[in-house]
């Protein structure tokens, strides 16, 4: 039997807000293998994208165990996390999240500068060129359209060729066309790279072309099938 | 920000009032009379006398001069320089002399054991090494200690005093051999009129009656000008070290504004898509802009104000003037009035923002790409803003010319400043763009941030920048002013000054001091003192204005041959055997400065007889060597049974000038011998406690520069708290972004401290050069601790704000701004 790539054993999430504290993720379990596409979708709070920060080690449980690629997150410190990111993960999010003092190449260029690769710069750019920005390497993000910003992001997230790809509304921005656009560039790139991908999405027809289909219901798992 | 600058302007401006209302409640006391007549080198002859007790309910005769105290004889003795009052009777018409023991005037001037009594200030005690009831002499009178003086009340420093006091009955000075003919003493006679005498009624009496006596009328209304042009230039300084503290502050605020509007430019945009047209949109901003600059302003004046009032007790006990300490409307006025225009001046450029930000702004994370000048109607309210602050500063600072070009000078380095900061972010983002950079993430990041959008380069660089750069103005000037006095000065400089040699003396006093193997050189020549009182005709203020050489009595020298290494600029000497109507040549610079010509007639009073004499020639006269200097050379016969003393300077080695000292004052008991080396040590120890005022002073700008930075670190924290989120979510470790924080702000602090040094050598330059005229060479020790201290102080300020992104959770960051 293959070993999971991302695991949760029984995992919850309280953050705590004006009212009190408030209990995300109630308790979920669930395993993610290497090359998957997962859908992870649900209504608004149903606890989606805190379940991504939470695979990402962007979040630590509350209670119970995060394991990814055979680490347990909840022993690992803040630089550990960083460093797990940064050699194996890559992350794209709905408000895009460029640095808005780097040129588009730069913003691509840093994950790969981070890892301590050779030739970053031109890898970026490969990169870029990919996603169909050749000549918009130098932009600012202000200088940026929306989609361009995300196909920017998803060029930072997807150039170290990471193991997991964990993509948070990734068109909840953008217009019918350039979501439409930007899904298939994530699907190309995941192929491309052989990552394992978990989408965050509202849009149901979208999650069914996902391998699998996990569907939230208020922190706990409502549904879960292929 | 600013609020620093307008208290430090309000306290300076209040110390200033305190001080100048002091002055003028006692001014009675400090002139020892309702009115002062001085006579330079003679007492008042019987019409002046006569005028005197005539226009007074009492008059007391005063006179003032310097001489050697000696104590004990033969090659043992000590000397100490002295500033010796003569007294009478009626002595002090107003305030009381403080004595140590406690004892009358009478009895501590009287005669006892046949022995006349003295005053000796603590320090002169101390000294010569003496106690009460110990004698010394004056000249060739002996007198006994009795009391010492604790305090004086017609007596604040006025400038140029060469050795402690001592007071004696003038009458007791009759055996002493130092009032003889031509001895260089100033008689000074204070009178007591009645309370309803018009003091304007009496000068302009005196002056008309006793017109061309030299006289020089002094009253209650102004009892110390000399000490309150000095208040007036020190306090007009220290606030022009304000002004630059303003200037820092006005930075900060230009800064904190941008990023006020920068914050607002959601809302900004939707008032306009909602049809908020322009006017509207900048009115309510600049209400609220308006509203803090009125705020910090007031607060600002009413700190500053309250300063000096909380600081009385201490302040008073050292200052060496009277003070009325107190809130004063007008300089806390005056504070306040400069806080809200420069306040506004500097608020306005970016406040202008407001009307460049579009309705599609909502729907893009704007960021500052790029530079655009402001409507010409903002350019136009920025000038007029600039012009009434530099315009109103000029006019109450009393210091116009002075005023406007400091504002030059802050203009100028903030020019400097801004492109400088404007380089240095090309400059980063050009390295950052650079292959070299590639893999050094933290270094790249660094450059990057300090070159792009949002960078906190201009603020920080203008505003520490301007702080650092006045710190290196006043540690360069202090540093080359020091040098001058005790290491240039000494090597041309004379070891000492012998004054009121009589002419039966000066040969043989040559020949004596030339004896002296260690002397290399002696310079003598014959001098009186007189005072200026026409040119051609006129009143000599009214036709020259208030220029120092009018200012009381100058050296007048005569001589038949220009003396040797003389260089004339214009005119001819006259022939050594000339009888004719009396000529002068002149100081060349100071002539120019006059305005004065060849042909000018000039009538100088000496020892109240007025001179009239044809300007022959002008002459260079360099002050700057510390040797023999005149300002007016006369041909000999014009001076012709005019008494009169030599005047000696003599070149030696500092062993051989001692010896000098000890022997001439033995031989000569009438003579003065002043020691250069310690008039220059004395200059240099009041030269280092001015430099240390006025670094204090500003170190009041370095800290509304530091705050500024501070500030700016803090508008920048929320940019930076995303950032490292986004870096943490790319996989970079805690130490690489405080990595990348503090090479930022070590990049800005080294600019920042690389211009101040600059700026600080061009003004230091440009003083010693043009206002002190002296030489000037850069010293690198203070200019390393100011580039040191820029980037300490960015990094402390960059440590203070790395916290908050350090410790900031990616997901909560990240997800606030989805």
């Amino acid at each position: 039997m293959p070993q999971p790539i991302l695991s949760l054993q029984q995992v919850k999430l309280t953050l705590e807000g004006n009212a009190g504290p408030v209990e995300i993720i109630k308790g979920i379990s669930m395993e993610v293998f290497k090359g998957e596409t997962i859908g992870l979708t649900g209504p608004s709070g149903s606890g989606k994208s805190s379940l991504l920060m939470l695979l990402g080690g962007l979040e630590r449980a509350t209670a119970g165990t995060v394991t990814a690629l055979g680490q347990n997150l909840s022993s690992m410190n803040e630089d550990e996390l960083a460093r797990l990111r940064r050699d194996h993960m890559g992350v794209v999010f709905q408000s895009f999240h460029l640095i808005p003092t780097m040129t588009a190449l730069e913003n691509v260029a840093t994950p790969l500068e981070l890892a301590g690769q050779r030739g970053a710069f031109k890898k970026a750019e490969a990169e870029l060129e990919a996603v169909g920005l050749a000549d918009r390497i130098d932009h600012y993000p202000s200088q940026l359209s929306g989609g361009e910003q995300q196909r920017v992001a998803l060029a930072r997230a997807s150039a170290p060729k990471p193991d997991v790809l964990l993509a948070d509304e990734p068109t909840g921005n953008l217009d019918a066309a350039n979501g439409t656009a930007i899904i298939e560039l994530l699907f190309g790139l995941r192929k491309r790279h052989g990552s394992t991908l978990i989408l965050v999405t509202h849009a149901l027809g979208l999650a069914q072309s996902c391998d699998r289909l996990i569907e939230l219901d208020d922190g706990r798992i409502g549904l879960d099938c292929a | 920000m600013p609020d620093l600058g307008v208290a430090s302007i309000a306290a300076i401006g209040s110390v200033r009032t305190s001080i100048e209302q002091g002055l003028s409640r006692k001014g009675a006391a400090i002139l020892g009379g309702d009115a002062e007549v001085t006579f330079s080198y003679r007492f008042a002859d019987a019409v002046e006398r006569d005028w005197m007790n005539a226009n007074s309910e009492r008059t007391s005769e005063i006179i003032d001069f310097r001489s050697l105290a000696v104590v004990g004889d033969g090659p043992d003795a000590k000397r100490a320089l002295t500033q010796v009052k003569g007294v009478d009777s009626e002595y002090p018409i107003y305030g009381e002399l403080e004595l140590d023991p406690p004892i009358k005037i009478d009895d501590a001037l009287g005669l006892r054991d046949g022995i006349q009594g003295a005053i000796f200030h603590p320090d002169l005690a101390e000294q010569l090494e003496v106690d009460i009831g110990d004698t010394f002499m004056l000249g060739n009178a002996k007198f006994r200690v009795s009391a010492k003086l604790l305090a004086e009340p017609d007596n604040i420093p006025s400038g140029f005093q060469l050795g402690p006091r001592t007071i004696v009955h003038t009458n007791a000075l009759d055996d002493s051999g130092l009032l003889g003919p031509g001895t260089l003493f100033s008689s000074r006679y204070r009178l007591e009129v009645a309370d309803s005498a018009n003091l304007d009624e009496l000068r302009s009496d005196a002056e008309g009656l006793l017109q061309d006596s030299g006289l020089v009328w002094r009253d209650k209304r102004n009892a110390s000008p000399s000490v309150q042009r000095f208040v007036d230039r020190v306090g007009s300084f220290l606030i022009l070290v304000g002004l630059a503290g303003l200037a820092v502050g006005g930075v900060g605020i230009a800064s904190a504004v941008r990023a006020f509007i920068d914050g607002k430019t959601q809302n900004i945009a939707t008032l306009k898509t909602l049809g908020a047209d322009r006017q509207t949109v900048f009115a309510a901003y600049l209400i609220q802009v308006g509203g803090m600059v009125l705020i910090g302003t007031a607060v600002g004046a009413i700190v500053g104000s309250l300063i000096p009032v909380a600081l009385a007790p201490f302040i008073a006990g050292q200052l060496p003037l009277p003070a009325d300490f107190g809130i004063h409307a007008k300089p806390m006025l005056e504070a306040a009035l400069y806080g809200i225009l420069a306040g506004l001046l500097f608020s306005l450029w970016s406040l202008a923002r407001t009307q460049d930000i579009r309705p599609g702004a909502l729907f893009r994370d704007a960021v500052e790409t790029g530079w655009k000048l402001p409507a010409p109607a903002f350019i136009g309210a920025v000038a007029v803003f600039a012009a009434t602050l530099v315009g109103l500063f000029a006019w109450l600072s009393g210091v116009p010319r002075l005023a406007l070009w400091a504002a030059a000078g802050i203009a100028g380095v903030l020019v400097v400043l801004c492109l400088a900061a404007i380089f240095v972010r090309w400059f980063a983002h050009w390295l950052s763009q650079k292959r070299t950079l590639h893999g050094r993430t933290a270094l790249r990041l660094a450059f990057g941030s300090v070159g792009g959008p949002r960078s906190e380069a201009i603020p920080v660089v203008l505003s520490l920048g301007l702080g650092l750069s006045v710190l290196a103005t006043v540690g360069q000037i202090a540093w080359n002013m020091n040098r001058t006095i005790a290491s240039d000065f000494p090597s041309v400089a004379p070891e000492y000054f012998i004054v009121d040699i009589q002419n039966a003396q000066i040969d043989e006093f040559r020949d004596r001091v030339a004896a002296n193997p260690g002397v290399a050189k002696i310079e003598s020549a014959p001098m009186l003192r007189g005072v200026i009182t026409k040119i051609n005709g006129m009143p000599a203020v009214e036709a020259a204005g208030s220029h120092w050489v009018l200012r009381g009595d100058r050296g007048i020298t005569y001589s038949e041959l220009p003396a040797e290494g003389t260089e004339l600029t214009r005119g001819k000497w006259w022939p050594s055997d000339y009888s004719g109507p009396p000529l002068v040549s002149f100081a060349d610079e100071e002539g120019r400065e006059l305005g004065l010509e060849l042909g000018d007639m000039i009538t100088v009073n000496v020892l109240g007889r007025g001179i009239a004499a044809k300007i022959a020639s002008f002459r260079k006269v360099d002050f700057s060597t510390g040797g023999l200097g005149f300002i007016l050379a006369m041909n000999p016969s014009a001076l012709a049974g005019a008494p009169h003393t030599h005047i000696a300077t003599v070149y030696s080695t500092e062993t051989a000038g001692k010896e000098v000292f000890k022997d001439v004052t033995s031989a000569y008991p009438n003579v003065t011998a002043i020691s250069v080396r310690e008039r220059i040590n004395y200059f240099a120890r009041v030269l280092a406690q001015l430099a240390a005022a006025v670094t204090y002073g500003a170190a009041v700008t370095l800290v509304t520069g530091f705050i500024v930075l501070i500030g700016a670190a803090a508008a920048g924290e929320r940019a930076r708290v995303f950032e490292a989120a986004v870096l943490k979510t790319l996989g970079a470790s805690r130490r690489r972004i405080l990595l990348s924080l503090l090479t930022r702000s070590a990049i800005m602090g080294l600019a920042a401290g690389t211009v101040a040094i600059f700026a600080g050598g061009v003004s230091s330059w440009a003083v010693m050069k043009f206002v002190m005229e002296s030489d000037y060479s850069f010293e690198p020790v203070s200019a390393v601790s100011i580039v040191f201290s820029g980037v300490l102080a960015t990094l402390f300020a960059g440590m203070l704000f790395a916290m908050a992104p350090l410790n900031a959770s990616p997901a909560r960051v990240l997800r606030a701004r989805e």
